[in-house]
């Protein structure tokens, strides 16, 4: 699943979340998940003010960003400082575990 | 070392270089001291200066509050958010836009850090939301006022971490003999700001020397550290800063509850991101 500004959805793309109007998650979806994104449906959309979209698997390549090698690469080296303390282990676990699940599908 | 702090006392008294707060704050503090104010009065007063209107509806609009482009009037905002905030976002907005200018990786930073102090703060019902937010906007302003006023040193701290390895806390330290927490204590004190605004700010590396506002500082504490786990924006070095355990405890943080914290910040740092990008491609238009 990828996170992407609502300029970059194309026709084809495959919603992996509901779309919902707001930030309330009690209120009920635009578009459900599974939905195939179409020209005028994006559009439509953009004008209800729809900012981002969450799609299934990683079709937009943004520049500089990193493979989950690397990004798994980059969190070690933001703890090496602090890799003989145990709640920050704990921390880097649960910031790995979020990378592997936001960029799992990145590399097929 | 004396002569050094005494020095940068001296250099952040010099008002007249000094980023000032718009005379307005002034005027809406009073207006919201007056029970019989109301809400169209002040939205008459914010609304005066456009440039300010336009500074404060950008950030209401920002990823930072969550209202993404649904406020369009300042009106709009003092009924949606209340005049506190529409008072604070007047105040952060000009000093956000300064950072902006000069330090967009620090600028980054910092709204990471307001949004995740947002989450944080929601998650454990806290009060006063939003005034934790606003402070872990803050939370860095020494940083400006050193890379602004001391830019010779700023440099120097540059390339002392480069060389040493260190972090940026411990070559401030090293080379100015005070630190941009401290420095920046003494910029939100000549401006008057709130005791809430302060402590975070002053001690968001050492929360237990915050007396009043321990609960706020942690907040910001650990939103600081949590943003530096991202790796989203850049505030001087790479590095993870250690989670000082009095704030883990006094928030008591459970691991379940960091996870989903997380997942939901990292979500929200994707829209700041391209809220970033669209920024830096509108000021180069």
């Amino acid at each position: 699943m990828q996170k992407i500004p609502i300029n970059l959805a194309a026709a084809g793309m495959v919603l992996a979340k509901d779309v919902k109007a707001d930030d309330n998650p009690s209120s009920s979806p635009i578009c459900g998940k599974g939905l195939t994104l179409t020209a005028s449906l994006i559009s439509r959309l953009s004008s209800m003010g729809i900012q981002s979209l969450n799609v299934e698997g990683h079709p937009v390549k943004i520049e500089g960003e990193m493979s989950l090698d690397e990004a798994l690469a980059a969190l070690e080296k933001r703890f090496s400082k602090v890799a003989d303390d145990a709640l920050m282990l704990r921390l880097k676990e649960i910031y790995r575990r979020q990378i592997v699940r936001s960029m799992g599908d990145n590399n097929g | 070392m004396a002569d050094r702090k005494a020095e940068i006392r001296s250099i952040i008294k010099d008002t007249k270089s000094l980023p000032t707060l718009p005379g307005i704050i002034t005027k809406l503090s009073a207006l919201a001291e007056n029970n019989k104010a109301s809400v169209n009065e002040m939205a008459r007063v914010v609304s005066s200066d456009q440039v300010l209107s336009a500074k404060v509806l950008r950030l209401v609009n920002s990823p930072f509050y969550g209202f993404s482009g649904r406020v369009s009037t300042i009106s709009n905002a003092l009924i949606l958010l209340g005049v506190n905030v529409v008072k604070s976002l007047a105040m952060s907005s000009s000093i956000f836009e300064m950072m902006e200018k000069n330090f967009l990786g620090l600028w980054e930073h910092s709204l990471g850090c307001g949004v995740a102090a947002n989450i944080i703060a929601n998650r454990l019902g806290l009060p006063d939301i939003e005034e934790i937010s606003t402070a872990a906007l803050l939370h860095d302003i020494g940083k400006v006022i050193i890379k602004i006023k001391l830019s010779d040193d700023y440099s120097e701290l540059l390339s002392l971490i480069k060389e040493k390895d260190i972090c940026m806390l411990d070559a401030e330290r090293e080379l100015l003999g005070s630190d941009h927490a401290e420095i920046g204590e003494l910029l939100a004190r000549s401006w008057f700001l709130p005791e809430k605004l302060i402590e975070p700010i002053a001690f968001h590396h050492d929360v237990m020397r915050s007396s009043t506002q321990f609960a706020k500082t942690s907040v910001v504490h650990v939103a600081d550290v949590l943003v530096k786990c991202s790796g989203f924006g850049f505030s001087g070095d790479d590095y993870v800063p250690r989670i000082q355990p009095e704030a883990w405890k006094k928030l008591d943080l459970k691991e379940a509850l960091v996870e989903e914290i997380v997942a939901e910040l990292e979500d929200r740092l994707v829209d700041c991101r391209n809220f970033s990008l669209e920024i830096q491609s509108g000021s180069e238009a």
